[in-house]
């Protein structure tokens, strides 16, 4: 607080008192308020009750799980601060009362919020005039009230600024004011939407909570990630025909021995089975094995749909980007053809692409594939499990190969012209002027592009879902299978936290390797 | 220069050849959908060719008629024109702040809402579902309009804060000099200025908002009432039900998909520019 420091009469007035007294009641009212809630929490008052004995469940679980860390939190400060402003504003200092004064407008506007909200919830719009009193007497009435409140002390505030004959503040300080007051909506949205579900996710991802049940969650600790987690390395000898050599089965491939009868009561199922020339011998594999192998199967997928999509459509993008920046007649046309696989929605170009690659009669790729003479008999690209993630792959690079293009071609835009000029002076010849020129200096955009598509490609969900349904996942995929047809809130919300940290970690190596913020 | 014209045209013969290739790529799936959604059901089954040879309407008709397919048509234009409006607001008055005021804390702000963009959605999906269920708004719009500020506010604070600070200095300087507030600074003379960028970043967070799935599907998977068109057209199953109505379908997502084509090739270079902001400076 910059202020300026010319001795002034510091005595208090009545308005002055009794805005700070009441800067101070919420202050105290919010801490108590919050502190009753809390003890009259169901779960807490199950978890604080002697009488349930071994049964209690333990009250710090039932607190992260009614209230979690930030809400506390942010009430906590909310109420100390709401204390300080009012002793500063009984101090009759100007910041604080002009503090004083957003907050409370922030607040009234909260209420008002609120209070609509709840009336909005209860009854439809057209509801007749009685139905929303009704709403409003129930529930909607006691943030109504309290924007009331807030709005008249607001006033009072706004007046006390004014007419204070104290020295005004400094223009910096009431130009930090007014950011944060601008950022105030955005900040609170996104602790809402943000802070709370992800605080949330960590805390669920701990405990056994199931959606169906009222009961407080037990703690588990780490148990969730210890199942998502364990994979085990065996070695698997192949089952044997009459003749001794190694049995096939109907479509070629080699049979494998099940794991060890202990390992399966372990909970192990088998995720891939490799036979691989120097890792395991001629009748053996390494069999990879895990406590949840749908789970690893769907990290491997997802990792393999990345990979490739992402490198396909920078080389594609590129490819289209260098096309459509030199100069010819058109060009504005292609960019806005460009932009249409982009602006379909994912749903529809899945459900597109999956009647085109259909293996009946209407299946156009099948069809042309066959006309000319690349295939002999139709394929069922979305149901052979060996063609689902290329397919998938496909899809992925036909929508968004266009919008890398855009994304580079605005990078190529930057590069200044004279230094092909230049070049060409020199004799340089095209692919060297490439090499040279255009690649490094493309390189910021090429990052940038590289890390939105990779986090987008690691998260895929639409495609997928469509597409295969539960016959293969992405860790999106089977997060939501989890979640929602499951139910199982605990499991789901260590997927989720893992989902987070492998996506953060691409992020973080990104940012080290290909040095984005140099640009 | 003293090639004729037709020997420079023949020249530039194969590079338009690769235009013309890229541009059937990326509309030829495009094309085929909506000849598709014309065909009639004799045809369907038969030799596939891209130009309906009897095109009929019919099933646009019996899409449009369809009261499931209209409401959730419906739920979408409230679900993302509201998510539009909620992400504009907010996210401008941040943009603001973040591109135009001075104060502490403001790089940290920056960083913190470019992290946002890139959050990824299905790591909170589970905390999200959870608070959707506390306030008992799971299953109806009010849901994803809770839910889709994650993602279109970031987005349109990050977009809105490199225009805002695209703007020249001098402008409020002069303002501040006629003794403006911060808060006439603002809606009298910087608005006005952003208004092409508040129809861009608007359009661009509708058109993520009416695309969006995984939200849509999981707030709404019990309640066919408040679907949006993304779960309406994965979970399509036809008005009449025999075989799978490819023919519906693809009527159905050419409904959805037009409007979006049209607004996006009358509004490309905007949109371009707004989604380079988006991403490229960084």
């Amino acid at each position: 607080m910059v202020e300026a420091t010319t001795p002034t009469r510091r005595t208090a007035t009545p308005l002055s008192l009794t805005l700070a007294v009441a800067l101070a009641c919420i202050g105290i009212a919010t801490l108590v308020g919050f502190g009753l809630q809390v003890v009259n929490d169901a779960g807490m008052r199950d978890a604080l009750d002697p009488s349930l004995g071994a049964a209690r469940p333990s009250p710090v679980i039932a607190f992260l799980d009614a209230f979690g860390i930030v809400l506390p939190l942010a009430m906590l400060v909310f109420g100390a601060l709401a204390i300080v402003l009012g002793l500063r504003v009984a101090r009759r200092r100007v910041a604080a009362m002009r503090t004083g004064r957003d907050a409370l407008s922030w607040l009234a506007i909260l209420g008002a919020v609120v209070s609509i909200a709840r009336i909005v919830q209860g009854t439809p719009l057209l509801a007749p005039a009685d139905a929303h009193l009704a709403a409003l007497a129930g529930g909607a009435l006691g943030p109504a009230l309290a924007a009331g409140v807030a709005l008249a002390l607001r006033w009072g505030m706004a007046r006390l600024a004014r007419q204070t004959d104290l020295p005004d503040e400094s223009l910096v300080n009431r130009e930090a004011r007014a950011a944060w007051n601008l950022l105030v909506p955005a900040l609170l949205i996104l602790v809402v939407v943000a802070a709370r579900p992800l605080e949330a996710t960590i805390i669920t991802s701990l405990t056994d909570k199931r959606f169906a049940s009222d009961q407080v969650p037990n703690f588990v600790g780490l148990q969730h990630y210890r199942t998502l987690l364990t994979v085990r390395f065996d070695e698997v000898v192949c089952r044997r025909a009459d003749d001794g050599s190694c049995a096939r089965s109907a479509s070629g491939a080699i049979r494998w021995e099940t794991l060890p009868r202990e390992r399966l009561a372990e909970g192990y199922r088998t995720a891939w089975n490799l036979n691989v020339p120097l890792v395991s011998g001629p009748d053996t594999a390494l069999s990879i094995s895990a406590l949840d192998r749908t789970w690893i199967r769907s990290i491997w997928g997802t990792l393999v749909f990345t990979v490739a999509s992402v490198s396909l459509e920078l080389v594609l993008g590129l490819f289209i980007a260098l096309t459509v920046h030199s100069e010819f007649r058109g060009r504005g046309a292609m960019r806005a053809v460009m932009l249409v696989p982009w602006a379909i929605p994912t749903v529809v170009s899945a459900r597109l692409w999956e009647l085109m690659l259909k293996d009946t009669s209407a299946g156009v790729v099948n069809r042309a594939l066959m006309m000319s003479g690349i295939i002999d008999t139709p394929q069922a690209w979305l149901t052979t499990s060996a063609l689902q993630i290329p397919s998938a792959i496909m899809i992925d690079v036909w929508k968004t190969a266009p919008f890398m293009a855009l994304l580079l071609l605005a990078g190529l835009q930057v590069i200044p012209k004279e230094l092909y000029e230049s070049a060409r002076v020199d004799g340089a010849s095209r692919v060297r002027e490439f090499l040279s020129i255009t690649l490094p200096l493309l390189r910021p955009a090429i990052a940038v592009a590289l890390i939105f598509r990779t986090l987008d490609a690691l998260r895929v969900f639409d495609l997928f879902n469509v597409l295969f349904g539960r016959s293969e996942h992405s860790v999106s995929t089977y997060n939501f299978e989890v979640l929602i047809n499951n139910q199982e809130a605990g499991y789901a919300s260590a997927i989720g936290v893992l989902i987070f940290v492998l996506i953060f970690g691409f992020a973080v190596l990104y940012v080290r390797f290909l040095g984005v913020n140099r640009s | 220069m003293t090639q004729p014209t037709w020997a420079r045209a023949l020249r530039r013969l194969p590079f338009y050849l690769v235009v013309v290739l890229i541009a059937a790529y990326a509309l030829l799936p495009f094309v085929w959908a909506i000849s598709t959604s014309l065909k009639s059901e004799s045809e369907l089954f038969g030799p596939a060719t891209l130009i309906p040879r009897d095109p009929t309407f019919r099933h646009y008709v019996n899409v449009l008629g369809s009261a499931t397919f209209m409401r959730s048509l419906s739920n979408s234009v409230i679900v993302a024109g509201g998510s539009a409006i909620i992400a504009l607001a907010a996210g401008s008055f941040a943009a603001y702040a973040l591109g135009r005021l001075r104060f502490r804390g403001k790089v940290a702000m920056l960083y913190a809402v470019l992290a946002m963009t890139m959050f990824p959605q299905i790591s909170v999906l589970s905390g999200l579902y959870t608070n959707v269920r506390e306030l008992g708004i799971f299953g109806t719009q009010a849901a994803l309009l809770y839910a889709y500020p994650l993602f279109t506010l970031p987005f349109a604070a990050w977009v809105l804060t490199s225009f805002f600070r695209g703007l020249p200095r001098e402008i409020e300087e002069a303002a501040v000099v006629d003794g403006a507030t911060t808060g006439q600074i603002f809606v009298r003379i910087l608005l006005p200025l952003t208004v092409p960028a508040l129809v861009t970043t608007g359009l661009l967070t509708f058109i993520v908002s009416w695309n969006e799935y995984l939200f849509a599907l999981s707030f709404t998977i019990t309640s066919p009432r408040a679907q949006t068109v993304p779960v309406a057209i994965a979970q399509f199953a036809g008005v009449v039900e025999q075989q799978e109505p490819i023919a519906e379908i693809m009527a159905a997502a050419m409904v959805v998909t037009l409007p979006l084509v049209v607004l996006v090739l009358v509004f490309q270079q905007r949109i371009a520019a707004g989604l380079t902001a988006g991403s490229v400076k960084g």
